[in-house]
């Protein structure tokens, strides 16, 4: 039983990664390899409010949204003007940028949260407090699925909501002719600079609720082999509408475990899931660019 | 000096590489990011004739010639078809990232995850005044010293060359003029494999290598192509030099774990103020991009 609280626990997780990254991807037509940056510095932010200012969990994930809204500034604000491949090496830039200083801001004499010691480097966080709600402790999978789940259903809630509003229609208009948008006066920079902060926003709850879990973080959270897991996870479920993103975040869960039922050593299970993963991209950019359930074909 | 020395040699890996990646950029337009994975792929191919019991010389070769192969491969099973459907450059991205994963995570099953040297003895070294050689950046200054010119020459002065500028320049007029667009993709894709071939067996051989090696080693290429101007055959290779000696002296005035940060600062810096790179002509980016 705990197995499959655990496994709903990352689906959870994972739903709120996928449909925060699509609304970048697949709404804004813009592909992103900095999205586990951000998922990081949720983590972060939640651990270093939770350990060093004893902040509870509602107001320790308002402050990983804050800083990880903030941060998304880094992205959106110096490169809105980019399209394609130029995009995608701004964004790779900022992930890098990030990984770097998480690896770097570090100094062994100097104890952890200060300013000379703010993320203890290749060590990580560790003993990250289980979230602590009107001073209830929920140590239990079972109440940690359900907090888990209340989020990734606000999550997507607020994303269901924003994509039927006017802001989302005008999102894929300008997806799909950014220069007719313009020419109806839109802001087509503040617009953009808006879905980045709502998505790194929400993929910072998301950080924050995978700290809580695991109770410790590294800097290889925010590699870009992780970026490229969550890119794979929209484009193989489906980027441009609600279903895809869920369907990437199943497979993204269901996939080792099915690999289990092969009874393949951990490491060549790991390594054949990412084989896998890289196999459906291939066969999803010949077969259905549109992924298995999704409505945007990327361009 | 001996610092500058070293960031022209690391430098030189890195140009080797950075053409590599635009040899397939220019005239097709392909973000060939697969060629992570080939240039993973290179060392552990060696690493295998060897222990088949064949020599260098014979082994060198042989999988200069299989990283070719596959390159192709690349092209024809892959990015021709997708040209052929009109496919979008980022559609050619992701499924040239699916390859790089497939072909890394294929190398971490068979040889596993990890470090290995190509190098069977320790290094001789040669001293010329104040700065000190080994061997292995030896050979590196040499392949560099030879496969550069080299693709100068073919590029300027072949009829072959000439063609796949045109390529880059203006398919579409190139195909109109009666010319099979097809063989010269696939030209362009098997000079990448050469040049891949070589950056990453010379790398191996004075750093080592595991599975992962190749993406870190491509998108430092990208950032040279970027600095030198994607839109010119040679000024990745300057982009290369100028990125090595840069790298090099962060080593000496900060730390190793500083280069990366740095590394993609100055893409940041290219992209923001100067995109068209060093070598580059000024265009609107929207128009470029």
């Amino acid at each position: 039983m705990n197995y499959l609280v655990h496994l709903l626990i990352y689906f959870d997780i994972y739903v709120i990664v996928a449909l925060s990254l699509n609304l970048v991807v697949g709404y804004c037509g813009m592909l992103t390899l900095a999205h586990a940056a951000y998922f990081t510095i949720g983590g972060y932010s939640y651990a270093l409010a939770s350990l060093k200012l004893g902040l509870t969990f509602f107001p320790a994930v308002c402050v990983a949204v804050a800083i990880a809204t903030a941060l998304s500034l880094a992205v959106s604000l110096p490169s809105w003007r980019l399209k394609g491949d130029f995009f995608v090496l701004a964004s790779l830039a900022v992930q890098a940028l990030l990984l770097s200083t998480l690896n770097n801001w570090a100094d062994v004499d100097a104890p952890l949260g200060t300013l000379r010691n703010l993320t203890n480097g290749p060590l990580g966080i560790p003993g990250i407090p289980k979230p602590n709600i009107l001073g209830m402790q929920l140590t239990q999978p079972a109440s940690f699925l359900l907090l888990a789940t209340v989020l990734a259903t606000f999550s997507a809630l607020i994303l269901r909501r924003l994509k039927s509003s006017p802001w989302g229609r005008v999102l894929v208009s300008m997806r799909e002719d950014e220069l007719a948008v313009r020419s109806l006066g839109k802001n087509v920079k503040v617009l953009k600079i808006q879905a980045f902060a709502v998505s790194s926003g929400l993929v910072g709850i998301a950080g924050a609720l995978y700290a809580a879990r695991v109770g410790y973080l590294d800097p290889s959270s925010a590699s870009l082999g992780e970026s490229i897991l969550m890119l794979s996870m929209v484009l193989v479920g489906g980027a441009g509408n609600f279903r895809g993103p869920l369907v990437g975040a199943f497979v993204l869960v269901a996939l080792p475990e099915l690999l289990r039922f092969a009874h393949l050593p951990d490491a060549l299970a790991a390594n054949l899931r990412l084989a896998i993963y890289g196999l459906a991209l291939v066969l999803i950019m010949h077969l259905r660019p549109q992924g298995i359930s999704g409505e945007y074909r990327i361009n | 000096m001996q610092i500058i020395i070293n960031g022209l040699i690391s430098g030189s890996a890195i140009a080797l590489l950075a053409v590599a990646f635009q040899m397939v950029y220019l005239p097709t337009r392909v973000f060939f990011l697969g060629l992570a994975g080939l240039y993973s792929l290179t060392p552990y191919l060696l690493m295998a004739s060897r222990q088949a019991g064949l020599p260098d010389t014979i082994g060198i070769p042989a999988t200069t010639a299989a990283v070719v192969v596959m390159a192709l491969l690349c092209e024809w099973l892959n990015h021709a078809r997708l040209a052929r459907k009109g496919a979008s450059e980022g559609v050619h991205l992701i499924s040239s990232l699916g390859i790089y994963i497939l072909t890394v995570q294929i190398i971490a099953m068979v040889w596993g995850n990890n470090t290995h040297s190509l190098r069977t003895e320790t290094n001789s070294m040669l001293r010329l005044g104040q700065v000190i050689l080994t061997k292995p950046q030896l050979f590196i200054v040499a392949a560099t010293l030879i496969l550069l010119p080299l693709l100068w020459i073919t590029l300027r002065q072949s009829s072959i060359g000439v063609r796949l500028r045109a390529l880059a320049d203006n398919p579409s007029r190139l195909g109109l003029l009666g010319y099979n667009l097809g063989n010269y993709r696939l030209l362009a894709f098997g000079f990448a494999g050469v040049f891949a071939a070589a950056s990453s067996l010379l790398s191996a051989n004075d750093l080592g290598f595991d599975p992962y090696s190749g993406l870190d080693a491509v998108l430092i290429a990208v950032v040279a192509v970027i600095i030198g101007g994607r839109f010119s055959f040679f000024g990745p290779a300057v982009g290369g030099l100028l990125l090595g000696v840069i790298r090099a002296q962060v080593v000496w005035q900060y730390s190793a774990r500083w280069q990366e940060a740095v590394t993609f600062a100055v893409l940041a810096i290219f992209l923001l103020f100067r995109p068209e790179g060093l070598r580059g002509s000024k265009t609107r980016l929207e128009a470029a991009a």
